[in-house]
């Protein structure tokens, strides 16, 4: 009997020991709600730059990796979100001397960074660099972004996307200080800066949240369609331009919504309203054997499917005058608002509207992105959609 | 403890027949293994009487036996033979007749099978409509099943190549295959391992007394408290690789003299174990059960059963994870919160079983039973879901070095920088860096204390297959004559599912909404088609709140009715043994929507089409017996089953459609077509089986759903006419070696489990849209069954270059075939093993593994992804993409015809205190070489990255699972 209990001792103690490490068991009780994050105020940095500042370091086509002349820390409010999708993947944030956009690289980033939080900003190991910019007489500047290096030479600035990097350059503020950004109001073409020259560094509109007031619809869109996405996008073969130069008959290319969701560019396409369209890049328009231009409406089929032209949504660039000035509104395919029409009587100019934005710079032009439908209102202030 | 009597296992034997046979009165009747009626020669036969030993016998070559010159009166008989659990039974003698007890059946004793089929890893598909469940085969008095049964299941070892749900397990004469999935049942009854002891078995396409059955055996589980091994067990075991600890207690009464029996049997299965971070058991069981034998007629008993508790969940993941956490074994579904380890996917179940069955002897040749049987309860499973908000899983791809540098160029992922940091999160330990590597629960409790008005971006759901399964089933046995005898029955199944989702934690938010983030991302502007609940929105003009504990997603019933009868017919004479057997049945199944979906207003709510099947099945057998206990035998069957419910709607969660809408004729019976032939030796000295088998199935359907990076949309892909032809040999042997108590056995398994052409035709595959049931693709699956291979050559590089001909064709080859997946083709063990007569006992054993193969997604062997964005196939693409991956590789990857040896031993002893107590402990030590490199399955994924020239596709990395390296079970005993 000894002996037996000799043995099971032993055995016991042979089995608790195990053969490997022990890990942490799982704990199988109720779970206590983790503690909110901690988070960053001005006492944890030194000396903290500003959005001007840091810009300045960029010179137009040389993206620039910070960080080599020491700690650059920028703070700002988040004035933008992408809830409802009409920024993807990045956001802005904005101080006195104007704003610039992170480009985070993951979706919901209005969870993590809410609109109206103050964020931190290590630019140390980040790139900084430009995109929109096109020279020669008809271009312009462009939009000065913080981002991530891009090797591939696509842009200037790839996104962060890593988690690491992310969580490494993006700091939070107090989550519970909470103060929308208030936008600057532009009310004529005169207050607009120059898209030739301004950038972040000169003009504090420049990636700024602004509210532009009285501006007339145009009466033009432009909508870049592919015939198929998977082969090269930069090939005249494979787009469409939807625009004044393409459509010179109907310059709206019968688009009377923010931009188009799939099944609204569907219904667009098999109304025949962009069949005079031709397929080409800009001044490029390739032909078939005849001669004749490859148009939407020779691809429209035998059933009418346009199954020649991806079906997809997309984003629409719509119009509006500010003065003699063009303000383009820039909304993404993927917003969950894009396809509510525009007011007739907006549409017919019967009426102007107010529009808040993020003003960016596109090859010079002015180009408003809207956070969401409310930032819609006609010029007396109540809103375009209730 | 007296000895009780172990009337189950012999009142289905003992027909009792008298011949008038002279003055003296006698015994006599054939000794047969239960399983197969294979004779069993020299068991010995000990006839007593008050205790006095009257005469004892071996049984001859041919299992007979005749004692005589006995006087009239009760007599106990006792029989025994090594391999088969001890018989006892009364035997009457008056009027001076020779009683003939005819088969005096024995049911093999089990070694050691204390197997738990949830020793296996939760497959967790990814959602991709793959599932599976463990297939073990059974422990039987065969040489080739008493190894591999045990042996093999570690490797999740598939026998013969047949998926698990070709296995009937019936539970006291019931089949209990899953109603929905044809997955057999054994997490109903885990850890009740003493009360599901008693099984009867048959193996391959044998037919059985309580049914007919497929081709890969069938096991019928006695479960009634008679059959429960009377007295008390307590037992106590610590496993490094399932669970910590599990703990046992069983009470069986026998059968008492007043003709009640009564069992009990409890157990706990707690812990963790040494190689799964986050994996846990907190499981219960319970088996309560009563009998009582009414005069010498009726038998009625009633049980109720299970396995209630929660498990932690494991996950697959690439190796590329594997490699940056320099584990195999790396679970991703766990995390910290607030620094206690926490498990995403976690099941919970509680399915009650209760069985009333009654048995009636009214003749002596005739037995008749009826069971009447009940599963209800929940089953749960929880999973993280999100809605807006980033992909929280750690190891998603785009969290991983490679998403963002190849050395392939033509991947265009060429951001070294950003390489650098990724790997440095994956491979830097610390606290840190642990909410990268693992779930980051801290993070999704934040984000949804960020969202001002309380709703919760992150939630974990729990996903519920609530069954309510009544079954009934008769049978009744006639033994005509000596000649033949005539088994048949009748069967009843009407299942009921509840398939839903419930909020199982807010984590920290208020609420949740009920719409389908799917569907909004393509229909964002419109508030009805985004609805989960159409008409709660209609009904209140906004989308659901959903609290904890609320229903939402999608709830549909699976409605599924079954009837049917069979029969069997033996003729026996001599040493011939003839057998012919049948089936019919009909099936039919609808699925129910309750709520109606935004997406398909007019085909979400309410009842489906029902689809109807009429199935039947035939088998005859012959088997010849020669003395000397050689047994030779053949068997033939064909058989048709209808789909499973899970495999015929192609989205049930969101609506009515049945594969058969898009697909029409092809979606029909799968039918299966078997043939195998057995030697079998059984003496006492050795025992062998080998058996060669070929069999077709062919007409079986599939259904998943995936994103499709090709539409940039989640699909629903439904494959139909996908056949397999399984061929190969078995073959076990156990033998006795000179020195006493010394034993060496073995099995050998060989097989070249294939997929075929469908009567001549590639699978068909219908490809649709989830939101708007759009069909994009109608198409064949070329590549399914095999590839082509090209003639090619590499250079010094490794580049390959393709011969082409005076055309310019690319010169074909052949065609490689692909195999049945997740099991190897080549299995061997041997087992070395010695008993003393102190009751030690040791074994070691070896085993082999070879040609084992990746689950192949049918996505991979389409035209469209084997040819890449520009249309053109080219040698090098379809070589890539329709390939079948050797699952045995080096560590490397390299050598795909790499084979696997494991070595595994075992040790134990038992003690008797007092000749009435006895405590034993049993140690094996599994994997001893520590094996970390054995993959026992996986899967591919369905994404596809197309290359910088857009004129090809590459696949995602597939998904793995590996087996445990070295690890123990400590099992410790007490019975009396």
């Amino acid at each position: 009997m000894k002996k037996i209990l000799v043995y099971s001792a032993a055995l016991l103690v042979f089995a608790s020991c195990g053969l490997k490490e022990e890990f942490q068991p799982v704990f199988t009780g109720k779970y206590d709600n983790p503690s909110p994050y901690v988070y960053y105020d001005d006492s944890d940095f030194g000396k903290i730059s500003t959005i001007a500042e840091v810009c300045a370091q960029y010179e137009v086509g040389n993206p620039i990796l910070l960080g080599s002349k020491g700690e650059t820390i920028i703070k700002g409010r988040v004035s933008t979100t992408d809830q409802p999708g009409n920024f993807y993947k990045s956001f802005y944030i904005q101080d006195e001397t104007g704003g610039i956009e992170i480009k985070a690289g993951k979706n919901g980033l209005y969870n993590d960074y809410l609109e109206g939080q103050t964020v931190y900003i290590d630019c140390d190991g980040l790139t900084l660099g430009m995109y929109g910019y096109k020279d020669g007489s008809y271009g312009g500047m462009g939009m000065i972004q913080l981002g991530f290096n891009d090797p591939s030479g696509s842009y200037e600035t790839s996104y962060l996307e890593s988690p690491l990097i992310i969580d490494s350059h993006i700091l939070r503020g107090d989550p519970t200080d909470i103060k929308k950004v208030t936008p600057k109001v532009i009310s004529s073409a005169s207050d607009l800066p120059d898209g030739k020259s301004a950038t972040q560094v000169s003009s504090n509109l420049v990636g700024s949240l602004v509210t532009i007031q009285n501006i007339t619809y145009g009466k033009e869109v432009f909508v870049l369609l592919y015939l198929d996405s998977t082969k090269d996008k930069k090939a005249a073969t494979n787009r469409v331009f939807l625009s004044s130069s393409n459509n010179a008959a109907d310059p709206t290319c019968g688009i009377t919504t923010w931009a188009m969701s799939k099944s609204k560019m569907i219904e667009y396409i098999k109304s025949g309203v962009w069949d005079a369209c031709k397929v080409g890049s800009g001044s490029t328009y390739p032909t078939y054997e005849d001669g004749s231009y490859i148009t939407v409406g020779s691809l429209a089929g035998e059933d009418g499917t346009y199954s020649g032209i991806e079906k997809a949504a997309y984003s629409v660039t719509q119009y509006f005058k500010l003065g003699s000035k063009d303000i383009q509104i820039r909304t993404s395919g993927f917003s969950k608002f894009c396809d509510y029409e525009i007011p007739e009587d907006v549409l017919s100019g019967a009426k102007t509207i107010n529009v808040t934005g993020i003003f960016t710079f596109y090859q010079g032009g002015v180009q408003i992105t809207v956070n969401s439908l409310d930032d819609f209102t006609y010029s007396d202030g109540t809103p375009l959609y209730k | 403890m007296l000895k009780k009597l172990v009337t189950v296992l012999c009142t289905l034997a003992l027909g009792v027949t008298m011949f008038a046979q002279g003055f003296t009165g006698g015994v006599k009747g054939t000794v047969v293994n239960r399983a197969g009626r294979v004779p069993i020669a020299g068991a010995s036969l000990t006839l007593s009487q008050n205790g006095e030993t009257i005469a004892s016998q071996k049984s001859a070559s041919d299992g007979t036996f005749a004692i005589d010159n006995l006087d009239n009166g009760m007599y106990g008989l006792t029989v025994e033979a090594i391999g088969f659990v001890t018989l006892n039974v009364n035997v009457t003698v008056d009027g001076g007749f020779v009683k003939d007890l005819i088969f005096v059946s024995m049911v093999a004793s089990q070694v050691v099978e204390d197997v738990d089929d949830s020793s296996f890893a939760e497959f967790d598909m990814d959602d991709s409509g793959y599932t599976d469940t463990p297939t073990i085969l059974f422990g039987a008095s065969d040489p080739y099943t008493n190894l591999a049964g045990y042996g093999f299941s570690s490797i999740r070892f598939k026998n013969r190549g047949y998926n698990s749900e070709t296995q009937d397990v019936y539970l006291s004469g019931v089949k209990l295959n899953d109603a929905l999935s044809g997955y057999s049942p054994y997490s109903l009854w885990s850890g009740l391992n003493e009360a599901t002891r008693s099984k009867e078995t048959t193996i391959g396409s044998e037919t059985a007394d309580f049914g007919v059955g497929g081709v890969n055996g069938q096991t019928n589980i006695l479960g009634t408290p008679s059959s429960v091994r009377p007295g008390w067990r307590f037992s106590v075991l610590s496993n490094s690789a399932l669970y910590r600890l599990r703990l046992m207690a069983n009470y069986a009464s026998g059968e008492l003299d007043n003709g009640w029996s009564y069992a009990i049997n409890v157990s706990a299965r707690l812990g963790g174990n040494d190689w799964v971070e986050g994996v846990y058991y907190r499981n219960f069981s319970y088996y309560l059960g009563v009998e009582k034998k009414i005069g010498d007629i009726h038998r009625i008993s009633l049980v109720t059963f299970a396995a209630p508790g929660q498990r932690g969940a494991q996950n697959a993941s690439t190796q590329e994870v594997y490699d940056l956490m320099g584990d195999n074994m790396y679970n991703s579904n766990w995390g910290y919160q607030n620094g206690k380890v926490r498990n995403s996917r976690v099941r919970k179940t509680f399915e009650p079983v209760t069985v009333l069955k009654y048995t009636v002897n009214p003749s002596e040749n005739l037995e008749v039973n009826a069971t009447l049987l009940w599963r209800t309860g929940f089953n749960g499973y929880t999973a993280l879901d999100w809605y807006d908000a980033a992909d929280p899983r750690p190891d998603y791809y785009r969290n991983l070095p490679s998403y963002f540098y190849l050395e392939d160029e033509d991947y265009n992922r060429v951001n070294q920088d950003k390489y650098d940091w990724a790997y440095y999160q994956w491979t830097t330990r610390g606290k840190a860096y642990q909410n990268y590597q693992h779930l980051n629960w801290d993070r999704l409790y934040n984000v949804n204390y960020n969202n001002p008005d309380g709703r919760s971006k992150y939630a974990l759901e729990e996903r519920r297959v609530d069954q309510n399964d009544v079954n009934f089933a008769a049978s009744a046995k006639w033994r005509q004559s000596d000649l033949f005898t005539l088994t048949g029955g009748v069967n009843a199944r009407i299942n009921r599912t509840e398939n839903y989702k419930i909020m199982n934690d807010l984590l920290g938010g208020q609420y949740y909404l009920n719409i389908d983030s799917f569907a909004e991302r393509d229909f964002a502007i419109d508030e009805e088609k985004i609805q989960n609940d159409l008409d709660y929105y209609l009904a209140h003009g906004e989308a659901q709140k959903i609290y904890k504990g609320d229903k939402y997603g999608y709830d549909y019933l699976a409605q599924v009715r079954k009837a049917g009868g069979w029969a069997n017919a033996t003729f026996t004479s001599g040493g011939l043994t003839a057998n012919i057997a049948g089936t019919v049945g009909y099936e039919t199944f609808w699925r129910e929507g309750l709520v109606r979906k935004g997406l398909f207003p007019d085909n979400s709510l309410g009842k489906s089409e029902k689809s109807q099947f009429l199935t039947y099945s035939g088998k005859a057998s012959i088997a010849y017996v020669l003395q000397g206990g050689h047994r030779f035998s053949a068997n033939a069957a064909y058989m048709t089953e209808a789909p499973t419910f899970n495999q015929s709607f192609v989205s049930a969660r969101t609506r009515n459609t049945l594969v058969s809408d898009l697909c029409g004729d092809d979606f029909t019976t799968k039918k299966t077509m078997a043939f195998d032939v057995n030697y079998q030796l059984s003496t006492s000295w050795m025992q062998l089986r080998a058996t060669a088998y070929w069999a077709k199935i062919f007409d079986q359907t599939d259904v998943m759903s995936f994103y499709d990076d090709s539409q940039n949309s989640f699909t629903n892909f439904a494959m139909t006419g996908i056949a397999e032809r399984h061929m190969g040999v078995e073959i076990g042997i156990k033998v006795p070696l000179p020195v006493q108590g010394l034993s060496v056995s073995g099995a050998f398994a060989w097989g070249d489990n294939i997929y075929v052409k469908n009567r001549g035709k590639d699978p068909h595959m219908v490809q649709t849209i989830d939101n708007s049931a759009e069909i994009v693709r109608n198409e064949d699956v070329p590549y399914w069954v095999s590839n082509p291979v090209y003639k090619k050559e590499f250079d010094e590089e490794g580049n390959v270059y393709y011969y082409d001909d005076a055309d310019g064709n690319y010169i074909l080859e052949g065609y490689q075939k692909h195999y049945v997946p997740s099991s190897p083709q080549i299995a061997a063990e041997l087992a070395l093993n010695y008993r003393t007569n102190s009751y030690w006992f040791f074994e070691v054993n070896a085993q082999y593994f070879g040609k084992s193969y990746l689950d192949m997604n049918p996505l991979y062997r389409t035209q469209y992804a084997c040819s890449g964005a520009d249309g053109i196939l080219s040698p090098a693409e379809v070589e890539y993409m329709a390939g079948q991956e050797s699952l045995f590789t080096r560590a490397d990857g390299s050598n795909p015809a790499y084979t696997h040896f494991l070595l595994n031993c075992s040790v134990g002893k038992s003690w008797y205190i007092q000749r009435k107590y006895n405590f034993g402990f049993s140690l094996e030590v599994k994997n001893m070489t520590n094996n970390t490199w054995f993959k026992t399955g996986g899967y591919e994924q369905t994404r596809l990255i197309s290359s910088v020239g857009k004129d090809r596709y590459y696949r995602f990395d597939p998904k793995y699972f590996y087996m445990q390296g070295v690890n123990y079970m400590l099992n410790l005993y007490f019975r009396f």
